[in-house]
């Protein structure tokens, strides 16, 4: 969290982050060119960075990717969701290295303008193989291209929270086309199998880690909660919380967080104001319910963010009837100060 | 006691030891995938040719100037490397054909066809075959040497029938040492940019003995067909027409439309 503007909020974790992170781009560009040299010494020095540029790219794409479901399925990767946007970053600028050198290759120093060229090179638009791919590639480099340079929360909070998350959701709309890039372009020059064999293993290892947690989240929302009385519904037990910990509830479209802490019961609304994080897998520290993605804080009978923070979250009635907790699920407005429920001795 | 669930925070200077012990497997199983990757990557590429682009090497070369049907320079064999071709193709730079470049000079300093002339630029070479890019444009021009007027065309020798031969259309400048590779789907972007701008375009077939042979690609009466077959380059392609070889390059004169795509 930071209330003013700064680039980038430095702290240990992050420097490690982006030393081990460039560290390895570096690593791999050392051992992709020994081996070239190696195994293609007649490759040029253009090729090759044309070629480590777009394998590089590509392979911190599927990281980036698989990073979301691994955190929904166990919370111990979340380390590497905390500073997701410097991957972010750091692959479009490698992506951005291939396209601008691909497009000075193929397309510059010709008798009409590098980016006319590759609309106009190559008109096969109805023939999948000799689709012209490089179009492909320039509209997943531009679609890189916004989320990198709105990859900061001055812009997430200056777009909103939701529109920013819609923006960046564009990454899937990237990296389908991306596929069809590498699949209908270098694919079709490289014909051995295992190229084939890597494109499709990298799809399913996407696929499958957003299909296996989406299936653990629906299981959460789909579990149904029976109206009691006065618009209350029950809907665990004292001790199905941990102290200090909280709970997701899905109640009438409204998705609640629970938590227990210092003999006290409360609820606020389940999404982080921040990234749409999932408060409920949060914790309370220093008195403050704390988002799992970015550490944003928020007071738990409040819903409110510490001084000077400025952001809220609707806050919602809890009772406790012997050991079992009840939410009214209808929210009240941002902020609104609730009493916690207390928890008899 | 119940021990407490670990909780990360991103804006703490540690982290708990139970995630830096997964994010550390995480990241040496990527350390431990990404050399096994490459070298499969690596490993399955097709091969490069040994073509030559002498980038940031002048050269000058000195010999007859033949303006058609493409811009040729017939050196000295002695001035060329053994293996290559002493009839060398001429350029521009970029992605542009040399005729623009001589015809400027010529507006400049008279009619060179036949002449012998000094020039200079950056040589590209392979498979026999020797191509001088005029890299300087104008200034390409060194030396006009006014001792011996040529016959303008003085090598054309043998005419044969060419008939539903298959191979690739390329743009010299880039197969022959410029681009890796110079042909096929990944290049056709810039070997259409390429013949678009005027560089001759080149048909890439191979013979009985299983060598690359190339021709010059022309219309029937010897006109430029560059804008005609734009859309049949870096495709596998089938030709037939009438060959002839003059200054050191093989001709094929052809009518565009006749050129049949290859499904594979």
């Amino acid at each position: 969290m930071s209330l003013n503007y700064t680039a980038v909020g430095w702290n240990k974790q992050k420097k490690q982050y982006v030393k081990i992170l460039w560290l390895g781009i570096l690593a791999f560009l050392i051992v992709f060119a020994a081996l070239q040299f190696l195994l293609h010494p007649n490759i040029s020095v253009e090729t090759l960075i044309i070629r480590w540029s777009a394998i590089t790219a590509f392979i911190l794409l599927h990281i980036i990717l698989v990073i979301g479901p691994l955190c929904r399925l166990n919370d111990r990767y979340l380390p590497l969701l905390y500073n997701r946007r410097h991957l972010g970053v750091s692959m479009f600028l490698i992506a951005a290295i291939h396209g601008v050198f691909g497009t000075i290759q193929f397309h510059a120093l010709g008798d009409v303008n590098p980016i006319v060229s590759i609309f106009t090179s190559n008109q096969n638009y109805l023939e999948i193989s000799n689709f012209p791919f490089q179009i492909l590639g320039f509209c997943a480099l531009i679609i890189f291209f916004l989320m990198a340079i709105s990859s900061h929360d001055f812009w997430l909070k200056n777009l909103s929270p939701k529109f920013w998350k819609a923006m960046h959701m564009l990454v899937y709309v990237a990296y389908g086309l991306i596929i069809l890039h590498v699949a209908t372009g270098a694919l079709q020059y490289e014909t051995h199998l295992i190229y084939w064999i890597i494109l499709i293993a990298g799809f399913l290892l996407v696929a499958s880690l957003h299909i296996v947690s989406g299936i653990k989240e629906r299981g959460n929302l789909r579990k149904t909660y029976q109206l009691q009385e006065e618009g209350f519904y029950e809907v665990c037990s004292l001790s199905d919380l941990e102290e200090n910990c909280g709970k997701s509830v899905f109640i009438n479209a409204e998705n609640i967080a629970i938590f227990k802490y210092n003999g006290k019961v409360s609820a606020v609304n389940n999404i982080c104001k921040h990234q749409m994080g999932p408060i409920g897998e949060g914790k309370i520290i220093d008195d403050c319910i704390t988002c799992p993605w970015h550490g944003y804080q928020y007071m738990p009978e409040n819903g409110q963010s510490p001084p000077p923070f400025k952001e809220e979250l609707s806050t919602y009635n809890v009772r406790l009837l012997k050991d079992k907790i009840w939410v009214n699920p209808s929210p009240l407005p941002e902020g609104t100060l609730v009493k916690a429920a207390k928890i008899d001795i | 006691m119940k021990k407490e669930k670990p909780f990360y925070v991103g804006w703490q200077e540690e982290m708990p030891k139970e995630h830096k012990s997964t994010v550390k497997k995480f990241i040496i199983l990527i350390f431990i995938a990404l050399p096994i990757l490459a070298f499969s990557i690596i490993y399955a590429q097709r091969g490069f040719n040994n073509h030559q682009f002498e980038l940031g090497k002048s050269t000058e070369l000195t010999g007859i100037y033949h303006s058609s049907p493409v811009p040729v320079l017939e050196v000295l064999k002695t001035e060329m490397k053994p293996d290559l071709s002493n009839y060398v193709m001429l350029v521009g730079y970029g992605k542009l054909g040399a005729e623009g470049i001589m015809e400027d000079i010529e507006a400049l300093k008279g009619d060179l066809d036949g002449k012998r002339v000094t020039l200079k630029g950056t040589m590209i070479y392979g498979d026999g075959k020797a191509v001088l890019e005029l890299t300087k444009k104008t200034n390409s021009l060194i030396t006009i040497h006014k001792d011996v007027i040529y016959p303008i065309v003085a090598n054309k020798i043998l005419s044969s029938n060419f008939d539903n031969v298959v191979g690739e259309i390329v743009d010299p400048k880039c197969y022959f040492g410029v681009m890796k590779p110079g042909e096929g789907k990944i290049h056709k972007s810039c070997a259409t940019r390429c013949i678009s701008g005027g560089i001759p375009p080149v048909f890439k077939t191979r013979n009985f003995q299983n060598e690359n042979e190339y021709f010059i690609l022309l219309g029937e009466k010897g006109e430029k067909i560059n804008r005609q077959i734009l859309d049949k380059i870096a495709e596998k392609v089938s030709i037939s027409g009438r060959t002839e070889f003059l200054n050191g390059w093989n001709y094929l004169y052809i009518n565009p439309e006749t050129i049949k795509l290859i499904e594979e």
